[in-house]
């Protein structure tokens, strides 16, 4: 975004947070396209993407005021997001009590470059897509936070309610049991958290 | 060699690394081929995954975009609500009101029984005041009912500025209201020559009016007498009821036992297990019984209108009449001056000298006959109703979505529904009962209630049978099509379920229960969405 557009977008926020509707009318033709794709990454269907995106812009439009002209607009959009969908997530126990605790000191085979390298090749974006519907909410929506949204690991951390350290963990534990799916074995084993 | 771990070279990628352990395996990388190749080919699952996250695969839902595009609140809701508002006092004013004003200026001239006791202004004296009120009670109703539901479209304060005064206007439209004079104890005692300037609710085991009461009487007893002058209307819920004074308004009387000696002004309206009109009453108007027993001695100087099991006409009905029930006897003093009709299992015993304007025109109520006569009346009754039904359901469908999805989400709760609806009705009941009938103050409000409860009452089945449908044909993806069938078929059965006697009237209760509640709870966690907390 150049700094024109930048400008640009700051005075429509500021419009908006003094309850112009035109100006937040075009905050969120602007930015729900990206929302609603966040949300359909995170959710299981797109009847929730849906709802959830809807949700989202309402609570955004409520706690506008609240919003530091500071950050990046989209940034705090997702911050949003990310938390409402995780609420929803955690609310309907999707898979939760099968994934806490263990996790952690579940070792991790080291894989083989090779390997790995032909599973890239092998597979499309819309096969990777399909995979992820079958992983364990927690590492679905920390895959979708960092590789989506492009988040920090303090706001992966805060979001999910993990500490920073774990993060990496987090992520790592994701892409093994993306493999996994993608190789064909074991969509339950990645989804009851996963074998060594 | 010591080989650095896939999680180091995950982080050392994402740049999590700290410094000198990236330059670390920066070093140790530019030596070792396995790692390089790990580090290589972890790079790539990271761009095959932004890939796979970031690529624009499906368009945004219309409904997303069409919402919100125009701004909040858009002027096409506005124009919606205007439109909806306009029609709505266009029917009361042009469509209710004036055939209202034909029913009152004929007294009860009308047939429709249901519509007389709710119209005829059964709670509240004035005629014209009522339908004024209706009006724009009506068109408040359908604003607050509007803006309810798209409440998630209107920022919070907009909605409570526009429904806080409309409220406030409501409540404060009647004048007379709470101005009443209350009296309680055991044993409540207007006496002779006492005069209250004012209306009286009177409640307490019993009570008695010797004086005058200039307005509105109102009593909750087990023993009512009134021997003095009531200027205004008498409602009373009494175990017995003697009226032997002078009421100038109308008389309306839920009693066991009902007894009428002196003189109502205007119209009677009387549900008892028994009434009696002594030969001393005299009712100035018409009177609308529902009754066991009736013994009318007295004159009623317009029409006498009923379901009445056992019927005794000795006096003077100046207007004509219509009774439904068991038997009619008609003695030799009786004087009907307009047209008479009876429906019962048997003919009316008319004595010989009872001056009848015209025969009494006979309806005998044969079983067969007429089960078979109502049961197309029933089936064409339900089949206009489940179509109505079924529009509502697809317009709340295609106006509000999310509502209709949330709420059919809460109908699957089963249990929970169930409770909140059945609550909301008691409560509904108490609230109506305590806040119209005892304290008066407020008919209005108790109007604006009720008809908001009417429309939430009539979307239960719709999220009732959508469940249903959802049971049987499977809960459906975002396809409105299908959405629709699952409703229809589900309407479809309820409707059917509805003309099998006694069941299906159960059945009913409980999808009407069930259904409020889901609707009730929809609204509620429509209204909750600001309640979370501030995302960090
Ligand atoms: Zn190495």
């Amino acid at each position: 975004m150049n700094p024109a557009e930048q400008a640009g977008l700051r005075e429509r926020i500021a419009q908006a947070q003094s309850g112009n509707a035109d100006a937040w009318g075009e905050l969120y033709r602007l930015h729900a396209p990206a929302i609603f794709r966040f949300c359909r990454r995170a959710m299981p269907t797109r009847e929730d993407a849906e709802d959830a995106t809807m949700d989202i812009f309402i609570k955004v439009r409520q706690k506008l005021s609240q919003y530091d002209v500071n950050r990046p607009f989209s940034a705090w959009l997702y911050t949003v997001a990310a938390n409402h969908c995780w609420d929803l997530l955690r609310r309907r126990k999707v898979r939760q009590d099968l994934e806490t605790g263990e996790v952690e000191n579940m070792p991790l085979e080291h894989p083989d470059p090779g390997q790995l390298e032909q599973l890239i090749e092998k597979h499309t974006s819309q096969q990777v897509r399909r995979a992820l519907d079958h992983l364990p909410a927690r590492s679905r929506m920390a895959l979708v936070l960092r590789y989506y949204s492009e988040m920090s690991y303090d706001e992966i951390a805060g979001t999910l309610g993990v500490r920073r350290t774990f993060v990496g963990v987090v992520l790592l534990r994701a892409r093994h049991q993306l493999r996994e799916i993608l190789e064909g074995r074991g969509a339950a084993n990645a989804a009851a958290g996963g074998p060594a | 060699m010591i080989h650095f771990d896939e999680m180091a070279c995950l982080l050392y990628l994402e740049g999590q690394l700290e410094d000198s352990r990236a330059r670390e395996l920066a070093a140790h990388v530019a030596e070792c081929a396995p790692c390089r190749y790990l580090l290589h080919a972890l790079e790539r699952e990271s761009k095959l995954l932004s890939g796979a996250l970031t690529e624009e695969d499906e368009a945004i839902p219309a409904r997303l975009l069409g919402v919100q595009t125009q701004g909040w609140p858009s002027w096409v809701w506005s124009l919606a609500f205007a439109a909806f508002a306009a029609a709505s006092y266009w029917v009361w004013n042009d469509g209710i009101g004036p055939w209202l004003d034909q029913l009152n200026n004929a007294g009860f001239g009308g047939t429709n029984l249901m519509s007389m006791m709710l119209f005829s202004g059964a709670f509240w004296e004035g005629w014209g005041d009522l339908v004024d009120i209706l009006q724009i009670v009506a068109l408040l109703a359908v604003v607050i009912l509007a803006l309810g539901l798209v409440r998630r479209r209107l920022r919070r304060p907009a909605a409570v500025a526009l429904v806080l005064p409309a409220l406030l206007i409501a409540l404060a439209l009647p004048p007379q209201a709470g101005a009443a004079e209350v009296r309680r104890g055991r044993a409540v005692l207007v006496p002779a020559g006492e005069t209250i300037h004012n209306d009286l609710i009177a409640t307490g085991p019993s009570v008695r009016i010797d004086g005058t009461v200039e307005g509105d009487l109102i009593v909750f007893t087990r023993e009512l007498t009134v021997t003095g002058h009531v200027t205004g209307d008498v409602i009373a819920f009494a175990g017995q009821a003697l009226i032997d004074g002078t009421v100038d308004g109308n008389a309306r009387v839920f009693s066991q036992h009902a007894t009428l000696q002196g003189s109502i002004g205007k119209n009677v309206t009387a549900f008892a297990n028994s009434i009696t009109v002594t030969p001393m009453g005299n009712v100035g108007g018409g009177m609308l019984a529902f009754a066991g027993e009736a013994d009318l001695e007295g004159k009623i100087r317009r029409d006498l209108m009923g379901r009445i099991g056992r019927s005794d006409l000795d006096g003077l009905i100046g207007g004509q009449v219509w009774i439904r029930g068991l038997t009619l006897d008609v003695a030799s003093t009786a004087e009907i001056d307009g047209p008479a009709t009876f429906q019962g299992n048997q003919q009316p015993s008319v004595a010989a000298g009872a001056k009848l304007a015209s025969p009494i025109r006979t309806e005998i109520t044969q079983e067969v006959g007429r089960s078979r006569r109502s049961e197309t009346r029933k089936v064409i009754h339900e089949i206009i109703g489940y179509g109505a039904a079924l529009l509502a359901g697809i317009l709340l469908l295609t106006v509000f979505p999310g509502f209709y999805r949330s709420t059919l989400r809460e109908t699957g709760a089963i249990g929970l529904p169930l409770g909140v609806g059945a609550l909301a009705f008691i409560s509904g009941i108490f609230v109506f009962v305590l806040g119209v009938l005892l304290l008066f103050i407020g008919v209005t409000a108790g109007v604006a209630g009720a008809l908001l409860y009417a429309p939430i009452l009539y979307l239960a089945q719709v999220f009732v049978g959508a469940w249903l449908g959802n049971k049987i044909l499977g809960v459906t993806s975002t396809q409105t099509g299908a959405v629709i069938g699952r409703m229809a078929l589900g309407l479809l059965i309820l409707h059917v379920a509805r003309l099998i006697p006694v069941l299906g009237g159960l059945t009913w209760l409980v999808v009407l229960l069930w259904g409020t509640g889901a609707v009730l709870m929809g609204f509620y966690r429509m209204s909750r969405v600001e309640n979370v907390p501030l995302p960090a």
